[in-house]
């Protein structure tokens, strides 16, 4: 082997990874997000470091002097607006996301029960993977994501007929649907359900993603948009729920996904 | 071990050449290009459709283009579309391209070949074996993909298999290595000694040659997901210690009697070379069309085919996509071919290596000499599909953190802290393979839903 022990790597390359690193701790972003409230600060610390065994009693204890409702709004969900901060300032990571989402999750699923009739969610987005297509991690996280937004996911998996997904679009009438395809000859089910879909008369997003989509495809088609990564789903889904159509989100999409 | 030592694993040779189609000969000598792309969307339409795209444009073209600039040798990769799953579907693509590969090894005396690769739509919660009632019977789908495409023309069979997918999702995404090689190192082991003892004896029988798998599923998925040095997602650190755990994975293929050349795509295939000395395809710098690595230059150290892992066919300013492509791995070859030629192989393969050695914690593990390392590892535990994942893991492991704390190579905290963590857990397995499935069978079964054992026939 050629003796590289003189070679100064640094002419030729740059660890800008290692150089741009945050140092700072999950502690100091939290302390200015974190609720005052004793009770439901412990509540968002479980999930902020993602105690999911120890959510359960903390809910449960929280339960005795605060409303569910305020349980998950000023608690849970707030320990989980910390962990996606902490996630944009690259201090967390996907890992964290994936355990604090299944923290909040069990302390929801506690405090819902004592709400009668239970939680109402922002809205509901039905989600797929692509006729032909076995690949879905992306979709996996974009799910999560969203549900730690406050949306409720009928998550369709993977291989989705095209008839299936109209007929679940047609009987839930979600905020939108998306589809994920890794392949180039699968994404084309997206425009053929689209078709499908307005022919109907439904007229909500269709969120195009994976691998194999660009803008520009998401684009070609009646009520296609575009997500390029995961986390730009809850911020597009958002934009729809303030009343922007398909339209307006193609429009706008720089700066929806600007900061995601 | 194939190799006595590292030193002698180069571009180029491999300890067990192997010869197909129309004078390509793989491993003997001189390095290959190897073109994959994709059909435009809608082209799936209708089996002519679908011919006419792979056959007289991307094959045309490309073949064209290797005559034009002077290229001796040309593979092409047909990674199937899921639509090929029908007979209807992929019979014209196989037999045309076999023909028109034909053509133009006797108009012009070009060395060419194709290989197919078979789709593998198997999934988790249908069943991965045959007769277990999946609505779309996939697994059988998956054997009679190999035989259409053996029986139809077929130079060399491949496939990107999915066992352990179920629990490699979960185990990227949830930064558990013990998932990844519960997955991947042991169920995915089993379930590639399943379906390539049946392809080899698929090949064997059509007179083909049975070349081999990788982890894309897997190791790649983790090492897309870990990316480059605004991503965020998956630390380096756990995608490189993947990449060696799927070493153990692929190298079942050739266990089984396949002879190579494995699959663009798994970078592992540095180890599996070392251990086994079969030709292996790689991709990196020349792979832009598709993806970005972070070992672009020093994967190539070890290949006998180079590829550029897939580009969808479309136009552009110096022709279409294939022929542009074909041009980029094609020089690249001529480069190293020259190097061969010249007696400088071993200087090109070092510069190539050093270029990335230190640019992330996978590509030094990569690194042919840590390559070897590794395979040492998987070789000294045998047949023990376990032990040799659990072995590769540790080592790359192990390999990382030695070249931190001897400032060959920079981590970032998180990425060291995961390191850490990594080396933790896989210290804590017991060395026992019945108490290590008891373990991860009680928990995975807990934690992943489309887990099922009897998929892997336990």
């Amino acid at each position: 082997m050629i003796d590289y022990k003189g070679v100064d790597f640094s002419k030729i390359l740059k660890r800008y990874d290692v150089e741009a690193q945050n140092e700072t701790t999950p502690e100091a972003v939290a302390k200015k997000m974190l609720p005052a409230d004793p009770v439901l600060k412990n509540v968002a610390e479980c999930v902020l470091y993602m105690k999911f065994k120890d959510v359960g009693p903390a809910t449960t204890e929280a339960l005795k002097t605060h409303k569910p409702l305020d349980i998950i709004n000023k608690g849970l969900v707030v320990g989980m607006e910390c962990v996606a901060k902490l996630y944009a300032e690259h201090i967390y990571y996907l890992p964290e996301i994936m355990m604090a989402a299944k923290t909040m999750e069990i302390g929801i699923a506690i405090a819902e029960k004592q709400i009668p009739g239970g939680r109402e969610t922002k809205a509901t987005v039905v989600m797929h993977a692509a006729e032909g297509d076995p690949h879905d991690i992306g979709k996996n996280i974009a799910a999560v994501m969203l549900r730690s937004s406050g949306y409720t996911v009928i998550d369709m998996g993977k291989d989705v007929a095209v008839t299936d997904v109209v007929a679940k679009v047609e009987e839930v009438k979600p905020l939108m649907v998306t589809g994920t395809a890794l392949m180039t000859t699968t994404m084309t089910a997206f425009p053929r359900a689209a078709e499908i879909l307005v022919k109907d008369g439904v007229n909500i997003p269709f969120m195009a993603a994976g691998g194999a989509v660009n803008r520009e495809f998401a684009e070609s088609f009646e009520l296609g948009i575009y997500s390029e990564k995961a986390p730009q789903t809850p911020p597009i889904a958002d934009k729809v729920l303030a009343g922007y159509d398909w339209k307006r989100v193609r429009d706008e999409w720089d700066n929806i996904v600007g900061g995601a | 071990m194939a190799y006595g030592s590292a030193d002698e694993m180069v571009f180029g040779t491999a300890k067990q050449p192997v010869s197909y189609g129309f004078g390509i000969k793989v491993g003997a000598g001189r390095v290959i290009p190897e073109l994959n792309y994709a059909p435009r969307p809608g082209k799936e339409k209708d089996p002519e459709s679908l011919r006419k795209e792979y056959v007289d444009y991307i094959a045309k073209d490309a073949l064209n283009r290797a005559v034009t600039v002077g290229f001796p040798d040309v593979q092409l990769e047909t990674e199937w579309v899921s639509q090929m799953g029908n007979p209807k579907m992929a019979t014209p693509v196989v037999e045309g391209q076999k023909a028109i590969c034909e053509k133009f090894h006797e108009e012009y005396g070009i060395n060419c070949a194709v290989r197919q690769t078979i789709p593998d739509q198997r999934e988790a919660e249908e069943g991965y074996r045959p007769g277990m009632g999946g609505k779309h019977a996939y697994p059988e789908a998956l054997f009679q993909c190999a035989e259409i495409a053996c029986e139809n023309g077929a130079d060399v069979l491949s496939c990107e298999t999915l066992g352990g997918k179920e629990l490699a999702d979960y185990a990227v995404t949830n930064g558990d290595i013990t998932a990844f090689l519960f997955g991947v190192g042991y169920l995915g082991s089993i379930d590639m000694e399943y379906v390539w003892s049946q392809f080899v004896d698929i090949a064997k029988k059509n007179k083909v040659v049975a070349g081999g798998d990788t982890n894309c599923s897997g190791a790649n998925t983790s090492m897309f997901m870990a990316g480059g040095y605004l991503d965020n997602d998956v630390q380096r650190t756990f995608s490189a210690v993947t990449r060696a755990i799927s070493a153990a994975r692929t190298l079942v293929a050739w266990e089984c009697g396949a002879s190579g050349p494995d699959k663009d795509c798994g970078y592992e295939g540095p180890i599996v070379k070392s251990i086994a000395g079969k030709p292996t395809a790689q991709e990196g710098k020349n792979c832009q069309c598709a993806h970005c690595d972070l070992q672009g230059n020093l994967i190539a150290q070890c290949c006998d085919l180079w590829s550029n892992e897939s580009v969808e066919y479309h136009p552009e300013f110096g022709g279409s996509s294939v022929q542009c492509w074909l041009g980029s791995i094609g020089y690249e070859v001529s480069l190293m071919n020259t190097a061969i030629q010249c007696g400088q192989e071993k200087t090109l393969r070092d510069l190539y290596m050093i270029s990335d050695r230190a640019r992330g914690p996978e590509g030094y593990i990569l690194a042919y000499d840590n390559a070897y390392q590794i395979g040492k590892a998987i070789a000294e535990n045998g047949d023990n599909i376990y032990l040799r994942a659990k072995a590769a893991g540790l080592t790359a492991a192990k390999l990382i953190k030695g070249g931190y704390e001897g400032k060959e190579i920079q981590l970032t905290n998180k990425q060291l802290e995961v390191l850490d963590v990594i080396i933790k857990d896989l210290e804590a397995l017991p060395d026992d393979e019945d108490k290590f499935f008891e373990y991860c069978d009680k928990k995975y079964s807990e934690l992943v839903p489309l887990y099922d054992k009897k998929n892997y026939g336990l």
